[in-house]
């Protein structure tokens, strides 16, 4: 058989993945965990002393929490089976990448099993958030040099 | 047949509040309302009074809130040219804006106004 022939038969063979169905369910769930975590920063707002500008902080932790605690529970795996990117691109699936990577390598021992798998997914995460950052800030800088915009 | 009567009921709650509040001892409250009305980018609006100064709370609608820090230092800049004697002090945000209805709500006495406004008003400079 030629390779050609081969790849062919694949095509053929392979189920197409419903890709209009995946994208409506990753959107419903992706949603619906924003308007989880809109809720969450409203009641920082409204029960304690944080305006819109400040409350982005304690909510994130307060999600990543939450996400934690589901993939503890063993409940966020289903989460991500159902949705896919819906539930790995909000903040919820960082805590779920740290705790999942923790579980999986506690046999190994406290330090270097746990400690040192802890950031083994989520270690990309926060590498590239800090490099992006940090290039998103210089060019702000470079413009606000310039003169278009300002701080 | 619930959903759709929730819907009904939570739209007609949004009706019936009043969208432009002015609250306090003020002679010009009609004028304060009429000019925070020109700008049509906000939605609705508190207006605190006491003694010497005014706390203006504001929520801007929707598509404009991307630009919400602009609008909030064009409308500190014309109440500043309006009022040059009086200490204006104004914000887009919500907690602040939920805080002046409260004020308005609970009828704060002269006494603990002016502390709870300076509170609001180190808050509302917070940065993290």
């Amino acid at each position: 058989m030629e390779k050609e022939q081969y790849q062919q038969l694949e095509q053929n063979v392979t189920p197409k993945p419903p890709y209009i169905k995946n994208i409506a369910k990753a959107f419903f769930v992706g949603g619906l965990i924003c308007t989880i975590g809109q809720a969450v920063s409203l009641f920082y707002i409204i029960f304690f002393n944080f305006t819109e500008a400040t409350a982005g902080n304690p909510t994130v932790a307060t999600m990543v929490f939450f996400a934690m605690l589901l993939t503890g529970l063993g409940l966020y795996k289903r989460i991500g089976q159902f949705a896919g990117a819906g539930s790995s691109v909000p903040v919820t699936g960082f805590g779920n990448a740290v705790i999942s990577a923790a579980i999986e390598h506690r046999s190994e021992g406290l330090v270097l099993g746990v400690g040192g798998n802890l950031f083994k997914l989520a270690g990309s995460v926060v590498l590239f958030g800090v490099v992006a950052a940090f290039f998103v800030a210089l060019i702000k800088y470079i413009f606000v040099m310039i003169g278009v915009v300002s701080w | 047949m619930t959903l759709p009567l929730l819907v009904v009921l939570l739209l007609n709650g949004c009706a019936e509040k009043e969208k432009f509040i002015v609250y306090g001892p003020s002679q010009n409250g009609s004028e304060v309302e009429a000019l925070i009305k020109e700008e049509d980018y906000v939605e609705r609006s508190t207006v605190i009074h006491y003694d010497d100064s005014m706390l203006v709370a504001v929520q801007i609608k929707p598509w404009e809130k991307w630009k919400k820090t602009k609008l909030e230092k064009k409308l500190q800049k014309k109440f500043d040219e309006k009022y040059p004697n009086k200490d204006v002090f104004v914000s887009a945000d919500y907690k602040i804006f939920y805080e002046a209805n409260k004020i308005k709500k609970d009828q704060i006495e002269d006494n603990k106004l002016s502390d709870k406004i300076k509170e609001l008003k180190e808050l509302a400079k917070e940065k993290t």
